[in-house]
């Protein structure tokens, strides 16, 4: 029963620790500093959130997605045959992202989450988990312009993610999670993401994982089990209706579970009695050893403090249960 | 006649060098307060005489005092707190951009009037009627963090007492329209949407005062014909912004007969200023669907991401292409 989770951190700290990110970003749009410096800059502060996140007592960390901009452009603009246009919302929340717009052939062209995994992983104590945005949510939050036909969309991305995906997997990382919250609202691509994941996973060794966030899995989830990873992650926080359908189903015993237990959108911090209970509930479903306690979402919704509390009481949470269970992490 | 095609704006201008130097000083706490509100004054006065030389009908006072729609009713620098709400972390809204997002951190209450003071300095300014300013109650719960309700609804239903007291307030001092914004009102419209048309109901109901509401980007396909349900007098959509797509829903659903259509002719992301023509043009296509008494000309929004020169010539133009439409019309 380890603690993760799901995928980006906040960029900046609160006063009066100095926003570093946020300035070095605003100097070199100014042209004031190199991009070289803005990339050290990055690697700094991704060995910082590396370092929050084991010191909240987290067990498999990620980079934090610092040098993301968000979920969809960061693979985009390293991708060929994107353009990338206008802020739109990012489903229900009072964030936004440029979207990319498909202007040609969806191609791969060098490595770089890959190079990122490797540098976070080389500053990190604790296992470093991969993400990599997944192909129907980058087909669903795009425009397509080229192929005009979403299927054909979704092939080409898989394609171009697998050698990203492999190549991470040939580094040595441990997980190589692929998110696709979008599934949750067109359930109709469930065929297309199993051919996709096919597609991407093809000869990957290392544990996989597929996460979710903010939507119901109700119309998703036998299907959502049957797909080729190994760790389905779902938010039980957004949608409490989603612990009834966890409930509903037996869980198979291949598969593990990520689950969102900690609001990663709101600060009111939960207490250690709430996540043993959380926990409580899951153990029924899940056993332990299949079970990956994490919040409900990336944690960029909460201010950077708030998100390390939430972390650190994720923690304190996880190793309650388990002296209450009698389990071992 | 003289109703038909009235002009105004959305809420916010740009705010001069020296108030933004100004709030941030203050913030710093090397300003003090009398210092700032005189300032916010003087940048307040500038944009009454803006409005009235270009020629606005109904005047707003500019947001000089506000930073954010929500945090200024949350204790940000310069603001205002409802009671049970505190400011919290910075938290990215995209980009490099970041914001202070409010927190509903205890039971909600109006702390006495909020917005009234300015109403009533601006108001002293003009002889043409000036606005009264409000952030609707699903939006300021939907765009703050709740950690005292169990439910969102809680929190709406409370939100919209307080703000109900604050219309209670402008109108004793004499506003005769109010315009509450509900920019988030399409966040998730098949949860919440009858939620937050219950809520603007209980701001308004039984209170003698011309409401309007102001919506802007976001899936307002979703949300129409259901935002007809919203009990004001005029709604107000960013048309501009969208190349008035949005007329393709008043064709297929009509506008009722007892609302106005707050049309916005002018896009506030955009640096380019539109021309005179784009205006009448654009405004043609409207009055196709609509009687002009039933049709008032804004900016799609907010003008204060424009400067001060680009948000004057952006209002110019509006006037002026309603003035040559009036004249074609025979409206003058």
């Amino acid at each position: 029963m380890l603690t993760t989770v799901v995928g980006h951190y906040p960029k900046i700290p609160n006063r009066p620790r100095p926003a570093r990110l946020r300035q070095a970003i605003a100097r070199y749009e100014r042209g004031e500093i190199s991009r070289q410096e803005l990339a050290r800059i990055e690697d700094e502060v991704t060995i910082e959130v590396i370092q929050e996140q084991v010191e909240a007592g987290i067990d498999i960390v990620t980079d934090g997605q610092i040098r993301w901009e968000d979920d969809q452009t960061y693979i985009a603009r390293r991708l060929s045959g994107f353009n990338i246009n206008g802020l739109v919302r990012y489903l229900d929340t009072n964030t936004y992202f440029r979207q990319p717009v498909v202007v040609g052939e969806i191609r791969h062209r060098e490595t770089f989450l890959v190079h990122d995994w490797r540098f976070a992983q080389e500053h990190s104590p604790r296992p470093v988990k991969a993400i990599v945005t997944g192909p129907i949510t980058l087909a669903r939050l795009s425009q397509d312009e080229h192929y005009r036909d979403h299927g054909r969309l979704v092939i080409a991305l898989a394609e171009a993610l697998a050698p990203e995906v492999r190549a991470l997997a040939e580094a040595g990382a441990p997980i190589v999670q692929v998110n696709e919250p979008l599934i949750l609202w067109h359930q109709e691509d469930l065929p297309l993401l199993r051919r996709a994941l096919q597609i991407m996973l093809d000869g990957v060794t290392c544990e996989t994982a597929l996460y979710t966030w903010f939507g119901s899995i109700e119309r998703v989830y036998p299907q959502l089990l049957e797909l080729p990873v190994t760790t389905i992650g779902i938010d039980l926080v957004s949608q409490p209706r989603n612990w009834q359908v966890l409930g509903q189903h037996t869980f198979p015993t291949d598969r593990k579970l990520g689950a969102g237990i900690v609001d990663g959108r709101n600060t009111r911090l939960e207490s250690v009695e709430e996540i043993v209970a959380a926990v409580r509930h899951l153990t029924r479903i899940v056993p332990p050893d299949r079970l990956y306690l994490n919040p409900s979402c990336g944690l960029e919704y909460l201010p950077r403090e708030v998100a390390q509390d939430k972390l650190r009481r994720l923690a304190e949470g996880a190793h309650a249960a388990r002296q209450a269970l009698g389990v071992e992490a | 006649m003289r109703e038909a095609l009235l002009t105004s704006a959305v809420g916010s201008y740009p705010k001069p060098d020296y108030l933004v130097r100004a709030r941030n000083a203050y913030a710093q706490g090397k300003l003090d307060v009398q210092e700032l509100r005189q300032l916010e004054r003087k940048a307040t006065e500038y944009w009454v005489r803006v409005q009235e030389r270009v020629g606005l009908d109904v005047l707003v006072h500019g947001e000089q005092e506000r930073g954010d729609m929500v945090a200024y009713f949350a204790g940000e620098p310069g603001g205002v707190v409802i009671e049970g709400m505190k400011l919290g972390g910075l938290v990215r809204s995209y980009g490099n951009r970041y914001y202070h997002k409010p927190i509903i951190a205890g039971k909600l209450r109006w702390p006495g009037p909020m917005t009234v003071d300015m109403w009533r300095f601006t108001q002293s300014l003009t002889d043409r009627p000036v606005k009264g300013m409000l952030t609707g109650p699903y939006t300021m719960v939907e765009w703050s963090f709740n950690e005292y309700y169990p439910t969102r609804e809680e929190a709406v239903m409370d939100m919209a007492l307080v703000i109900r007291e604050e219309v209670k307030a402008l109108v004793a001092a004499g506003c005769r329209y109010i315009q509450i914004d509900e920019p988030a009102i399409h966040t998730r419209p098949e949860e919440d949407f009858d939620m937050a048309v219950e809520a603007f109901r209980r701001v308004v109901e039984g209170i003698d005062c011309e409401f309007h509401t102001h919506i802007c980007y976001g899936p307002i396909e979703k949300i129409y014909p259901d935002v007809l349900r919203l009990p004001v007098r005029q709604i107000h959509l960013a048309f501009k912004n969208t190349g008035f797509q949005y007329l393709k829903l008043l064709e297929e659903h009509p506008w009722p007969s007892d609302k106005v259509l707050g049309v916005g002719v002018t896009d506030v992301h955009n640096h380019k200023v539109e021309s005179v023509e784009e205006v009448v043009e654009d405004m043609k296509r409207v009055l196709k669907l609509l009687p002009p008494e039933q049709v008032w000309v804004l900016p799609d929004c907010g003008l204060k991401t424009r400067t001060p020169e680009e948000a004057e010539a952006k209002l110019r133009v509006m006037v002026e292409g309603v003035q040559r439409l009036k004249r074609e019309l025979g409206l003058d």
